[in-house]
């Protein structure tokens, strides 16, 4: 992009490094048990909806099977484990099936349909995700139905594990926090997320990066200067359905429980659209600030509104208006005044202060 | 003489009952500018997107350098050396000038699958789109978008990214329309220039009839998408029919 030395893309990623940061350290800066939950969901995410806007935003490919793939991910690795124990063996198996079904899955998908106009791609994931998740649902046998599976992770990841003990016999601490298998498991969800980040952020500063900008751009033109759009399309379809689905796996190795709506549910689709325009199309860091800005709303809203009800509780009208079980309407109120105020998205919109004004 | 590097034979498409372009066959050589006239309709630049990729034809053949291209994609097509600019202005308009030329300098190079190494570390890429800027005077531009471009510099860089892909045939569908007196020079000299080189063939639709004196070795003239004439200027402006059908039967216009 043009805007990639302005003093925004500077704010931008100074603060998708202070975040990167904040995530490192989450579990000594933020000791508690729903704050790490948050944390990892956050690490998820991120990797999520940097992943689909390889899709929207720097391709121009409008997908609603994302979530699909980030629960083939998830069941794959759950339904091992569960089927095999709690063994490296069947995190593997199960990862590695779940890659391959997607894989195979958004070849199908992508070679059937890329082709054709944009608008009937889109209804040809929603119809495909539709189909996945009645299956999820139906075959209670292997998928536990609506009520999803419960299994034990690794057992490096189970809280009762010491990675190093005191002089005293016991869980050895360092400020203050427990060196448990708790531990090993945020880092294991932060590091997979990493790498999946920085796997990402490579790709889109490639040359291949550039070819799928010129497609979102100039379908045509692209394949006029010597690019197969649709090899292209159908390359980072797959990407992205194997980045989503390795990310459906350490989410499932985290919360060692996956069920439709932790996996597979729409309402996790229309999250990843939310964060993806909250925090710009196009931007690897908007992803960034989109999963991390959403993820905090769901869960502090709640809080945040119950203490301005209490602090307002003398005054008339306000505290009824900001009473926590209107959060979603307070939710909803932030991101029309998000995508009003900036229409790029907040890392887009941000990252064009300062640069030469461009005609559209 | 030079074999033909471009061939059409009986190149044909049709819309429905309409024949848009009509059993056109003709030859092009290297060294060799032929431009290509006829009324707005007669089928000039559906002709271009027959040969170029974007249409597909209902019959007949296009063939570059014996090798059948008919039934390809643009993008295979222009790895076999077909380029082609556009007429109405048709670049990636948020990327920047330079952006612009590269891309078509990596599809050019076949750098289109490297997914790993930074753009930037491709250095020779951008010394080479680089080269390119400076050809078509729009080094100053180097890093505003296409989009924020005078349209005069829009045209410019619709030829630039021709160039960059260095083809062996190169298409230009009305490169100077809608430029200012100023610009369009600098265009037309770019073209010269390719001309120059005996090894590239090129095809020019134009309507104005001081370019086309300028530059063409050779005119075909194109009715309601069938070859009405093919000859050296000269002959082909001095023939009755063609100022009957295109010039008009006014002396001043040919």
């Amino acid at each position: 992009m043009s805007q990639t030395r302005t003093t925004g893309a500077l704010i931008v990623k100074t603060a998708v490094l202070a975040i990167g940061a904040a995530l490192l350290f989450a579990p000594f800066l933020f000791q508690d048990v729903r704050a790490l939950e948050v944390a990892a969901r956050i690490c998820i995410f991120i990797v999520l909806v940097a992943s689909y806007d390889l899709l929207i935003g720097y391709t121009g490919i409008v997908s609603f099977a994302h979530t699909m793939f980030f629960g083939i991910g998830a069941y794959g690795t759950a339904i091992a484990l569960k089927q095999m124990g709690n063994g490296w063996d069947a995190v593997a198996l199960g990862t590695l099936a779940g890659m391959a079904l997607s894989l195979v899955l958004a070849v199908a998908i992508g070679l059937l349909s890329l082709r054709v106009k944009a608008i009937f791609f889109a209804m040809i994931t929603l119809a495909a995700a539709s189909v996945v998740l009645v299956l999820a649902s139906q075959l209670n046998q292997i998928t536990g139905g609506e009520d999803g599976i419960t299994y034990r992770a690794p057992s490096l990841f189970s809280p009762a594990t010491q990675l190093w003990q005191g002089a005293d016999g016991k869980v050895a601490t360092l400020f203050g926090v427990k060196m448990n298998g708790k531990l090993a498991g945020y880092y294991f969800v932060f590091l997979t997320s990493l790498a999946l980040f920085v796997f990402m952020l490579r790709m889109t500063g490639s040359p291949l990066g550039t070819v799928l900008k010129a497609i979102r751009e100039n379908e045509a033109r692209a394949e006029a200067i010597g690019y197969r759009v649709v090899a292209y399309r159908t390359f980072v379809f797959c990407i992205a359905a194997l980045v989503a689905s390795l990310a459906g796996s350490s989410y499932a190795i985290w919360l060692k429980y996956t069920g439709p709506d932790t996996a597979l549910s729409f309402a996790i689709m229309i999250d990843i659209l939310l964060m993806v325009v909250i925090g710009g199309m196009g931007t690897m860091w908007g992803a960034v600030i989109g999963a991390v800005l959403m993820v905090l709303a769901q869960y502090y809203l709640r809080d945040l509104m119950e203490l301005a009800a209490g602090a307002t509780a003398d005054l008339p009208v306000l505290p009824h208006l900001l009473e926590p079980d209107r959060w979603l309407f307070w939710l909803g109120i932030i991101f029309i005044l998000l995508v009003y105020f900036f229409p790029a998205g907040i890392a887009g919109t941000i990252m064009r202060w300062g640069a030469p004004r461009a005609g559209r | 003489m030079i074999p033909p590097s471009l061939v059409t034979e009986d190149l044909t498409i049709r819309f429905g009952g309409h024949v848009a372009v009509d059993a056109v066959s003709c030859a092009f050589r290297p060294g060799e500018l032929t431009v290509i006239v006829g009324p707005n309709g007669a089928g000039k630049t559906t002709y271009f997107n027959l040969i170029s990729g974007q249409l597909a034809a209902s019959s007949g053949r296009v063939l570059k350098d014996g090798v059948d291209l008919t039934r390809l994609s643009p993008s295979a097509r222009a790895h076999h050396g077909i380029g082609r600019a556009f007429q109405l202005t048709n670049l990636f308009p948020q990327l920047s000038v330079l952006e612009n030329i590269r891309l078509a300098v990596q599809a050019r190079a076949g750098l289109g699958w490297r997914v790993f190494r930074p753009v930037a570390r491709f250095t020779e890429l951008t010394a080479r789109a680089e080269r390119y800027l400076e050809a078509t005077r729009l080094t100053a531009v180097a890093h505003q978008p296409a989009a924020a471009l005078p349209h005069g510099d829009q045209r410019k860089l619709e030829v630039a990214l021709l160039m960059a892909m260095e083809p062996d045939i190169y298409m230009f569908d009305e490169p100077t329309a809608g430029m200012s007196i100023d610009h369009a020079p600098d265009v037309l000299d770019l073209i010269a220039e390719i001309k120059h080189d005996q090894s590239k063939t090129v095809l020019l639709v134009e309507h104005k009839m001081d370019v086309v004196r300028a530059l063409a070795d050779r005119i075909i003239v194109l009715h309601n998408g069938a070859l009405l004439a093919d000859g050296a200027p000269d002959e082909v402006m001095a023939s009755r029919i063609v100022r009957d059908v295109y010039l008009g039967t006014s002396e001043d216009a040919a």
